[in-house]
């Protein structure tokens, strides 16, 4: 099966294996550049997994993966962020907590302002004003984002929900083409998980950031994507507009039986 | 992915960008400074010794600081890396009669050259196996210096290692009264805690922070993590190069009990005791544990208990080093002077 050199990602036949545990039995599946596209399915269906083998955590045991086109299978992690422009969030570990809000988003802006590895160890005036640019767009993320006054805070002692939106914030400020986010609304209450909505639609809208969001929340997920893919047992059971998915048989048997 | 980072290192490296305390620093490192450059009107030849070593003791633990408390890596070269400098430094400036600062530049680039094949295997195993390697690479330093003796004289180590020698190449003066010794050894020390702090607070010294902090979710940000690591390790041999080039040109000898555990734990003491992850807290752990120990000499039998019982109070007392506990100290007044 050869790529789609146009999708954001293209997945061949990726598989991944843990000993004698099968995490994801062979996936393949195209997501188009610029759509909102959720994943889901009950817990251990291999969700994470796939997300590992797109962004470098996990090398797959067969498979491979591209992103419009380049072949990133294998790459470590920080290569796929920087040359594909592929990032993703993590379920657990979410933001630096124990730098402040501000410093975590400069932190994650210096991939773009810091290409060079030479260049990061400047001191002088050029970089100064360069770290200076980044304080700023991360000032304007945070008031996107609605946590403009957190932004001396330390993350680790801001709520939750309010991590999970500085999450958000940080992985715009790579500039990124494609964000994998695995459950961003988990834990987070009502009306933050409308705010990281909105947040998600903006970017989307405004930045032309295509997304793949885990979520278990069928109701969120309904409103915000415009295609649901569902895994169960690491296998792609269902793929296509959320509301016809969600009344698949398949779908409510493997949520019933997860 | 090997994960290196020790979480039970505290986090207050941060401070450095997230600091309501950034002036009272910067006001205490130069009422620091300006007391240092003072004491030798009052201070005996002695205590100008023990200042001293403390001083050529601090860089070392600089190193250490930025290799454990900036990018989270326990390592035990430190002062293997400390007898590579002294040693390539003494030997270089005997043979051809190399200048002070030259052979500061050896010392410390000698030492960061041998970190680079010690660090490409090393860094890619997990932490405590990176310790161990650490440990078993002081071991091999002092089996070598014991050992080629065409080179470095065995057992009897080098002795007549020239006095700094202040020049641009040849001619000069040479350093040798204990004043002027002092206040070589101060500049260098100003100038290494200036080189560390422009460092620490760089992006790459960002970067450094983040992989201690986590290094998967550094990686997610586009963090190049196994250069950043090597790049920490390798600059933590620099320091300690450096201070063992300077030590070689005072002590003017240098034989392989420079690499005996004794030290290395003098070093992991004054970085664990005075602050792990922060700068005043280093300055604080040299003078304090080197001048504990220059102190405790006058019992040369009760010195090395002494010094074990030492540790093992501020362990208990204040497990996170006593700079944060004075900091503690510092803000418990002014929340009493707010409330007077
Ligand atoms: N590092 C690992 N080692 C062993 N098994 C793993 C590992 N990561 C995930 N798994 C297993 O793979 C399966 C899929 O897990 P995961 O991808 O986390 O599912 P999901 O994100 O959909 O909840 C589970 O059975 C899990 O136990
Ligand atoms: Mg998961």
């Amino acid at each position: 099966m050869s790529p789609d050199t146009l999708a954001a990602l293209s997945i061949r036949g990726i598989a991944k294996r843990f000993g004698s545990i099968v995490a994801v039995a062979g996936i393949s599946v195209d997501i188009k550049l610029g759509e909102i596209c959720g994943l889901t399915g009950p817990n251990g269906s291999g969700k994470s997994t796939l997300f590992d083998c797109c962004t470098g955590l996990q090398k797959p045991s067969t498979g491979r993966v591209y992103a419009q086109g380049l072949d990133i299978t294998g790459w470590d992690m920080h290569r796929i962020v920087r040359e594909a422009r592929v990032i993703r969030s993590f379920q657990k570990a979410v933001v630096f907590r124990a730098l402040s809000v501000e410093e975590n988003l400069v932190l994650c802006g210096q991939m773009i302002a810091f290409a060079g590895m030479a260049s990061t160890f400047g001191v002088g005036p050029a970089s100064r004003h360069r770290v200076r640019r980044l304080r700023e767009q991360a000032g304007h993320l945070l008031e996107l984002v609605g946590l403009s006054h957190m932004r001396h805070a330390t993350a680790g002692q801001i709520s939750f929900g309010q991590q999970k939106l500085l999450q958000f914030a940080s992985m715009l400020m790579p500039e990124p083409r494609v964000i994998l986010l695995d459950e961003p609304m988990a834990g987070v209450n009502p009306i933050l998980i409308d705010r990281m909505m909105e947040n998600i639609n903006r970017a989307n809208r405004e930045q032309g950031i295509t997304f793949v969001v885990v979520e278990h929340n069928l109701d969120a997920m309904k409103a915000l994507c415009h295609r649901l893919l569902v895994l169960s047992r690491g296998e792609l059971i269902a793929d296509g507009a959320p509301d016809a998915v969600v009344r698949d048989p398949a779908v409510v048997e493997a949520y019933l039986a997860g | 992915m090997a994960t290196m980072q020790l979480h039970e290192v505290n986090t207050h490296g941060s401070h450095i960008y997230n600091n309501p305390r950034h002036g009272l620093r910067i006001t205490g490192f130069v009422v620091l400074v300006v007391a240092l450059a003072a004491a030798p009107l009052v201070a005996g030849e002695y205590q100008l010794h023990a200042l001293i070593v403390s001083m050529t003791f601090l860089l070392p633990a600089l190193g250490l600081n930025l290799i454990l408390g900036y990018a989270g890596m326990l390592s035990f070269a430190q002062m293997a890396f400390f007898g590579i400098g002294a040693y390539s430094s003494a030997l270089t400036a005997m043979r051809w009669g190399t200048p002070f600062w030259l052979n500061l530049i050896i010392g410390g680039l000698a030492a960061g050259v041998v970190a680079v094949p010690l660090g490409i295997p090393a860094l890619r195993l997990r932490r405590y196996s990176f310790v161990m390697c650490t440990l078993g690479f002081a071991v091999i330093a002092q089996t070598v210096a014991k050992n080629l003796v065409s080179v470095t004289r065995g057992d009897l180590g080098l002795s007549q290692v020239p006095r700094p020698r202040i020049a641009l190449w040849s001619g000069g003066f040479e350093v040798t009264g204990i004043t002027s010794y002092y206040y070589l050894a101060l500049t260098l020390a100003v100038l290494a805690v200036v080189a560390f702090l422009a460092l620490v607070s760089s992006a790459a010294g960002r970067y450094m922070i983040a992989i201690r902090e986590d290094e998967t979710l550094a990686a997610s940000v586009g963090t190049p993590t196994w250069h950043y690591r090597m790049i920490a390790f390798a600059l933590s041999a620099v320091f300690a190069g450096v201070g063992g080039s300077f030590y070689v040109h005072y002590f003017t000898v240098i034989s392989p009990t420079v690499f005996d555990p004794f030290y290395a734990n003098t070093v992991l003491v004054i970085v664990l005791g005075g602050g792990v992850g922060t700068v005043g807290g280093v300055v604080l752990g040299s003078f304090l544990f080197v001048a504990a120990s220059e102190a405790l000499r006058i019992a040369p039998d009760l010195r090395m208990i002494a010094y074990g019982l030492l540790l093992i109070v501020i362990v208990f007392a204040c497990p996170e080093g006593l700079l944060p506990l004075f900091m503690r100290k510092l803000d418990g007044l002014k929340g009493r002077t707010h409330v007077a």
